[in-house]
């Protein structure tokens, strides 16, 4: 949506371009030592995702916008991950449904969507609710949970919920799909939904602590349906399955296509919610300069999280929601909507700003993403080639 | 006088054993405190965030919460009592009295985040005997209605002090048994008055209301399965 609405700016010079992009192509190309002894394909496909990254990002840098280059990498993210991690899962079990055998034994890849919901159980008795270990152990997830969640909060401390645009494997498979029709045909949402990521992550976090269960994982995750899901032997596990499919084909498919929005993640993701306070934290976030601001509402109809409203944008503030993913800046006719550090003038050097998120966001992204990337193409490389 | 004293010496031992039961009741009920907040905490932080801001309000509605749940205690003593043990009853008969709870919990739940976001009107006199989450002082009804059924939901602590107090000499002695173990684990519900300090607005009492929709869905299911003898879990 952003992309058709981009003002015309100004853009840097190449050469400036290059030369601020040399710091991620090395991060970049640093990620992939990991695959210096790896099977052809998968060297190959390591390859087109170091080039891949360093040239969205450099796009981003030249053309100075964010939404549309970020967009690229993040559904191509969303689209690879499920390629790589069902072929991974079956070639390791033979099923994408989890084995009690494996949950018991601790292997089960850990995800970072249950992390809000560990907490108070953890807290309380000192046990995890998530079928996993916490150090590593060799199992699908290796790193084991201590080290993902130890990465995370450091990441997500400073790029705030921008983690959800730019790392999320699961947000991608909607924003890719929310880009297909040309218009959105449900414009008015009622804008109590928003509240919706909220209340699954209230009744989650209770839930996890009474059942001592990840609750979400068990019972709500729609992606669960193009992931690993509870191995179907008797009914119960049928139904879940089920509430798992239905959500996936109905906030992950039918309401993207409908209103254009990231679905899930504006009314439903519990981790979203987690993730917003964050955001408090953040020493970057988006702001409405007033003194340029017609209104003209643009930027308001283009975020996919409607983290803008009319009272927000009065404010000069976008709602605590805001994923950081650009669409309202680059959507802004008179670059009222500005990249922002906190602490400065909110005009102050807004591009500068951009940049230094953008170096802390990509870095992230490649971290998480890239590995996911290469994997999904890989795995493509291997079957198709 | 041998007589005499052997009877004295047995009063006292029967006095000290009751002592000791209750004793254990009340440690019991203070060590598995932890465990009922985490069972009862689905039902109660949802509903108290419905609820406007206020300690005093909150007091209000604690109190009634654990007073109707000290009432699901002492029948539960008294049925635990009298069948024995209700947590060893056979799982057929168990279910006809358990499902039922878990969907009177849900439709306790829905009837309350509906009726939470009704406003006062003219009608609201006449509604008030059947409104459970009516706005301001009506809503007690629905506290005491959420403080019975949990009081008579099978969690594990309360599984624990069902099984001591089926072994208990008495109707009575079992009845306090589940006072003592009662009052240990209320002790742990006091801190929930302290979201009388959150700040209520819209943004509160909607996530109240949704959390609570997508709780009592879960009680609905649990109680479905429960009737219909399936495992929770799917494997």
């Amino acid at each position: 949506m952003a992309s058709k609405i981009l003002p015309a700016k100004e853009s840097r010079s190449i050469g400036r371009s290059f030369v601020l992009t040399i710091p991620i192509a090395i991060w970049s190309a640093l990620m992939f030592t990991a695959y210096a002894h790896a099977n052809r394909s998968q060297w190959i496909a390591s390859l087109i995702t170091v080039v891949f990254e360093v040239v969205l990002f450099f796009m981003m840098v030249w053309t100075r916008s964010t939404y549309r280059w970020r967009r690229r990498f993040f559904v191509a993210l969303g689209l690879l991950f499920p390629v790589g991690f069902i072929h991974e899962v079956i070639s390791m079990r033979g099923t994408m449904g989890i084995p009690i055998e494996e949950m018991i034994a601790g292997r089960t890849p850990f995800c970072f969507l249950p992390i809000p919901l560990l907490i108070l159980p953890a807290a309380l008795t000192k046990m995890l609710v998530f079928p996993g270990s916490i150090l590593p152990n060799g199992g699908m997830s290796g790193g084991g949970m201590a080290a993902m969640a130890g990465i995370w909060l450091a990441v997500t401390i400073v790029v705030g919920k921008g983690w959800c645009s730019y790392a999320c494997f699961f947000g991608g498979i909607e924003e890719g799909v929310a880009s297909v029709p040309p218009r959105a045909r449900v414009r008015k949402i009622d804008p109590r939904w928003r509240y919706g990521p909220w209340a699954v992550f209230l009744a989650m976090v209770l839930l996890s602590l009474a059942l001592f269960e990840p609750a979400y994982c068990m019972w709500l995750c729609p992606f669960k349906a193009v992931s690993e899901y509870v191995a179907a032997r008797n009914t119960v596990g049928v139904v879940q399955n089920g509430i798992f499919i239905v959500l996936f084909a109905g906030l992950v498919i039918a309401l993207p296509l409908l209103t254009k929005k990231r679905t899930q993640c504006a009314f439903f993701c519990p981790f979203g919610a987690f993730q917003s306070i964050f955001n408090k934290t953040s020493v970057f976030d988006v702001r409405i300069d007033k003194s340029r601001c017609t209104p003209c509402v643009l930027c308001q109809k283009s975020c996919p999280t409607m983290s803008l409203t009319d009272e927000s944008i009065a404010n000069g503030k976008t709602l605590m929601s805001c994923m950081k993913c650009g669409a309202c800046v680059d959507a802004c006719p008179r670059d009222a909507a500005v990249w922002h550090i906190r602490g400065t003038e909110v005009s102050f050097k807004p591009e500068r700003a951009r940049l230094m998120f953008l170096y802390a966001a990509w870095a992230m992204a490649i971290m998480f993403g890239g590995g996911i990337i290469a994997e999904g193409l890989a795995t493509m490389l291997h079957i198709f080639v | 006088m041998f007589g005499r004293l052997a009877t004295n010496s047995d009063a006292k031992l029967v006095n000290m054993a009751s002592a000791f039961a209750l004793a254990e009741a009340l440690a019991l009920g203070l060590m598995s405190g932890p465990a009922c907040v985490a069972s009862c905490g689905p039902v109660v932080v949802p509903t108290l965030l419905a609820e406007h801001s206020g300690l005093r309000l909150h007091g209000r509605y604690l109190s009634t919460f654990l007073a109707t749940r000290l009432c699901g205690y002492l029948l539960f003593a008294a049925l635990a009592w009298e069948f024995g043990n209700l947590a060893t009853l056979p799982t057929s008969a168990r279910s006809l009295v358990f499902g039922p709870i878990h969907l009177l919990l849900a439709g306790a739940l829905l009837r309350y985040a509906y009726s939470v976001g009704r406003t006062c009107d003219h009608s609201c006199k006449s509604a008030e005997l059947v409104t459970i989450g009516a706005a301001g002082n009506h809503r007690i009804p629905g506290a005491a209605a959420l403080g019975f059924l949990t009081g008579v939901s099978l969690c594990p602590p309360f599984v624990a002090a069902g099984v001591r107090a089926a072994e208990a000499t008495s109707m009575v002695a079992a009845v306090l048994f589940f006072a003592a173990f009662f009052l240990g684990t209320s002790i742990w519900f006091v801190p929930f008055a302290a979201l009388g300090w959150v700040r209520r607005n819209e943004a509160v009492i909607t996530v109240a209301r949704m959390a609570m929709v997508l709780i009592a869905l879960y009680y609905f299911y649990a109680g479905l399965t429960i009737l219909i003898r399936k495992n929770t879990y799917g494997f």
